[in-house]
This record gives structure tokens, sequence and C-alpha cells, in this order.
């Protein structure tokens, strides 16, 4: 693994300044790979058998992806936006999942180990990096039973859905009433469409 | 040959002597039937017109000698030998014969070859119903007698011998309670694209045999899916897993392929039953089943999951060779009305 200095560092400048929040979010990552086992997580080997579950999508994100090499592109990391400093690292080869959480107590605790720092945010910046794990965390073993379509690798399935004509990976189509929707055509989207675009040859179906 | 010995007397002359067996009464005219008179009975002088009422006009009077037995100390004899673990009977022979009931529910296991060994013994005999029958407490299981009034004492032991040598003929094994895991396999179900028909089928017949579905876990048509929920069975410690689904030959169907990378050895895939031909029996290192139910299972009342789900919740550890054995007897006539359990189906063996 690579030292603490070398992460916060690479954290810093993937995410673009120094914060309180990623320091956590470093030493959160740390931890967790520590409990469930792995030490080189960018190697070949523990690349594919590493899974994270984040539970925030703020600064501490960022450095677990940095830390982990996690990357929802890969489907490796998964945003489960809790509101909460915490993340579950899974080891995939061995099923052991560690569920870590930032304790509040550690914002109150910052000024006994940085107690001639007067910025705040400076301060649990620099007592983040030196607290002790039991201090700065809550650590639970948990079972995470991934959902097959969430795992890596191919597709497990690609359809369209009735009535867009959509192209829909990973079973993430609905049925209502016998009718594959997707789920925007099925549920309240999140967009509001302004304009439909001209039809064009190989364009979407339906 | 094995001869009945006792002295037969008119019924004029019998008056103080012993009846030697029960004396049955048909009467049409009043609808009884049964035993009006019963062994040991000391004949009065005011039963000989009833006697001569009931055809009797002969009777016999017994003498059993040293190395002979009556009828009913014979049944009581063998029914003692025949009678096994979770089993009883009642000590009063009816009309010579002794019949064992079973003292629990379960399955009806019968030693079919030494019962045929018993059954070679001349002047004594057992029927049973048929091995492997889910019983229930009370049900009759097995009737034993000996064929003379009087029998000689030899057959008798012999025979006991033959039952006691097998460690009993009949017995009744008790179902364990196993906490039994689903694994319903499907891209159609899993994605909600039709309900699943399965689980309620398997629940029922699980939990008539008095367990319980604990866990259900749907998974896509994927090998790697499909094994993820294996494991996940396993490790939350299911006592049985059953899989439904992907049991054919479609190149979707990959649940046994999936059950062998998550560590069963695959004891038979493929049955001699009909339904059922795409039935898969299989065991982990510790002896955990995990049963492979064809989509047979959700249109047919009774299928080969009939035949082995109560076999594998007593603890059997079922073999290939069981599963060749039941084609004898395992094609199912689909009629109209379901009897099952009364009927051919799966008692071949």
């Amino acid at each position: 693994m690579k030292t603490l200095e070398e992460h916060l560092a690479e954290s810093a400048a993937f995410h673009g300044g120094d914060c309180p929040g990623q320091t956590l979010g470093v030493r959160l990552a740390r931890a967790g790979l520590e409990s469930i086992g792995i030490d080189d997580p960018l190697s070949d080997h523990w690349r594919k058998q590493l899974m994270v579950y984040v539970e925030i999508d703020r600064c501490a994100a960022d450095s677990v992806m940095v830390v982990t090499g996690c990357r929802v592109g890969k489907r490796t990391l998964k945003i489960i936006d809790n509101g909460i400093i915490a993340a579950t690292f899974i080891n995939l080869e061995n099923g052991k999942a560690m569920r870590i959480i930032a304790r509040e107590e550690a914002r109150e605790l910052a000024g006994k180990y940085a107690p001639d720092v007067k910025d705040k945010y400076e301060r649990q910046r620099r007592a983040y990096s030196v607290m002790p794990n039991e201090e700065l965390f809550d650590i639970e073993e948990v079972i995470v039973d991934v959902p097959p379509e969430d795992m890596p690798g191919s597709p497990l399935s690609r359809v369209h859905c009735t009535r867009c004509g959509d192209s829909i990976v990973d079973m993430r189509e609905v049925h209502i009433n016998g009718t594959l929707l997707c789920r925007n055509c099925a549920h309240d989207v999140y967009f509001k469409l302004i304009k439909k675009p001209e039809a064009v040859h190989g364009g979407k179906q339906g | 040959m094995c001869e009945t010995n006792q002295e037969t007397i008119p019924i004029k002359d019998a008056i103080g002597t012993i009846l030697g067996h029960d004396i049955t009464e048909v009467n049409t005219s009043t609808g009884f039937k049964g035993c009006r008179f019963r062994r040991g009975h000391v004949i009065r002088e005011e039963d000989v017109p009833r006697f001569l009422e009931l055809g009797k006009e002969n009777i016999y009077v017994l003498r059993i000698e040293d190395d002979q037995m009556h009828e009913d100390d014979a049944a009581h004899v063998l029914a003692g030998a025949i009678a096994g673990a979770n089993t009883h009977f009642v000590p009063e022979p009816r009309e010579g014969k002794l019949t064992i009931n079973a003292s629990i529910a379960g399955l009806l296991k019968v030693n079919v070859e030494a019962l045929e060994c018993f059954n070679s013994v001349c002047a004594v005999m057992c029927a049973t119903r048929h091995t492997n029958t889910v019983v229930q407490a009370g049900d009759a299981l097995a009737g034993t007698r000996a064929i003379p009034l009087v029998v000689d004492r030899e057959p008798v032991q012999e025979a006991a011998a033959i039952a006691r040598e097998a460690g009993a003929i009949v017995s009744v094994t008790p179902f364990r309670q196993a906490s039994v895991a689903l694994v319903i396999t499907g891209n159609e179900v899993y994605t909600g694209r039709i309900e699943d028909a399965f689980e309620p089928v398997i629940r029922e017949k699980v939990s008539t045999m008095g367990s319980s579905v604990d866990l259900v876990i749907k998974s896509p048509d994927n090998e790697q899916a499909i094994v993820a929920a294996v494991r996940r069975a396993r490790r939350e410690g299911s006592d049985m897993i059953i899989m439904t689904g992907g049991m054919s030959v479609d190149p979707d169907d990959i649940t046994p392929l999936a059950a062998r990378a998550a560590g069963a050895r695959i004891e038979a895939y493929g049955s001699a039953v009909l339904p059922g031909a795409m039935f898969m029996v299989g065991y982990f290192d510790d002896g955990v089943p995990v049963l492979g139910v064809p989509a047979c299972g959700i249109h047919h009342p009774r299928t080969i999951f009939d035949l082995i789900l109560p076999r594998v919740l007593t603890g059997e550890t079922i073999t290939n060779k069981d599963i060749a054995r039941l084609g004898h007897g395992g094609m199912c006539l689909d009629c109209p009305e379901c009897r099952y359990p009364v009927c051919p189906f799966g008692k071949g063996n």
C-alpha cells in the first residue's frame, strides 16, 4: 500500500484541493482495505476482486476512488447516497465485507490532536491524518449480496423500451401490466423533455 | 409342509371344550359383521343353537402340543420381530392377525429383501404398504399372522429370526425440520416479466413435511449469478437447497452447471421418472443436499420431487442407483383426479 502522504497528495490532485473530507476519506479507504485484507488494490489481481459501496457523494467519495482504484465505470464503485460518511468494502474473493463509518465525535476530538491550529478545517484536516482508527471510525462486519446485474463483466441482458425505444442493459427495465418499459417511461423522470430529436436513419426504435 | 394340528368335533359334543379360534358372524339383515365367539370361549349348552345358526356344525378344538403355538401367540412373536422403530401394535389379535401402526408421522421404510425371506417361510405371512410411503401417526403399516390356527413353533421362530436379524422389517423414519433455501432461476422471473409459480408449490410441499423455506433467492440465467445465489444459501446455513428453472436442455439452462460450479457433487442429473426426467440431485461436502426441480414441478401435481423430497428429509443420501430404480413404477398416469399416494406412481421399489 502507498503511504498516507502519497494517498493524500493523489487525492488532492484528483479532487482539486485539500480538505478535511478528503483526509477523512483517505483514512477511511485505507482502514477499509486493511479490514478486508487487501494491501495492493491497484494490482491486477485485486482490482477485479474489490468493490466499494460509498454512502456519500461528497469529497470523501473521491478519496475512496483514488485509494481503492474502484470506479463507477468499472462497476466496482457504487454510490448509495445516504448522506453518511461511510463506505462498505467487499473482498469479492472471499465475500468478506466491512462497513467503515466516520464517528461524529472525531470532529470534536480534532482539537486534541492539532490544538495549535486556529482554522477549524485545517485543524480537522491535520487531526484526521494522525488520529487512530478507533477514534475516527466505527467498523462493522456486514454481508452484502451484490445483485448479479450490478457485478462487473458483460451486461447480463439488453432489451428495448417498448415506448421510447431506448436500449436498456443489465435488467434495469420494468414490466408494467405485461409491458416492458425503461424506468424513465415507467416512473417520474428526472428531466423534462423540451424537444424531441428528429428521426434519423438508424436512430431509436419504436 | 406345515399342517394344522387340531381336533375337529361336532358342536353338539363340544360342550365344556375350549374354542380354538374366533367365530365370525355376518348378518346381512342386521348389518352385523364381527366376532361372535372368541378363542378361549368355553362352549356352553345354550351356545349350541347359535353355532348351528352360523353354519358351524363342527368346530376346531385346539390341542396344542409343546412344539406348537396358537395363531394368536404366533402373531405376537411375529409382530414383535417385524415392528421396528417408531411403530407399535395393539397386542390383541383379531382373527389371528396383528396390525402394526405408525407411532409418528414420517417415512415408512420396509426391508423388502427381509420381507421376501420372511414370507418364504411357510405358515407365516406379513403384508406391508410400500416402502418410502409418507405416513401419519396411527396409520396401518403392516399385518402379520400365522396361516394355520395351530402352528409349529419352528417356522414362527425362523421367520421372527429373519426379521430380527434384519433389524425389524417395518419402521418409520421421522422427518428432520430442515431450513430450506429456494434458488429460483430465470431472467423472465428475475426481471418481473412473469410471476414465479414455483415458490408457492415448493413452499407447500416442504411445509407439509414439517420443514420450511426460509430463504428465497431469485437469479438471472447467468452462471456466476446462480453460483453466487447458491453460495449465499450455503453461507446462511441452509440445510437443503432447492433450485428451480434452467433444468432443461436449452442454451439458457445452466442450473446444473452452476450447482456444480458452486461446489456440489451432482449425483444424478436426469431421472427415470415421468414427470421429472430433468431432475437433479447432488450433495455438498458437508452433506447438504441440492435438488434441481424442472418445470414439470409447476404443472403436474406430483413429480419425482414428491418421491425424493421425503427421503431427503429423513436424512437419506440419494444415490444414482436410487434414481435409476425409480424407473419401474416411475410413470405417472396423469389421472384427471390425482389420488397420489394411493396410486402406482413411485411404488416400483
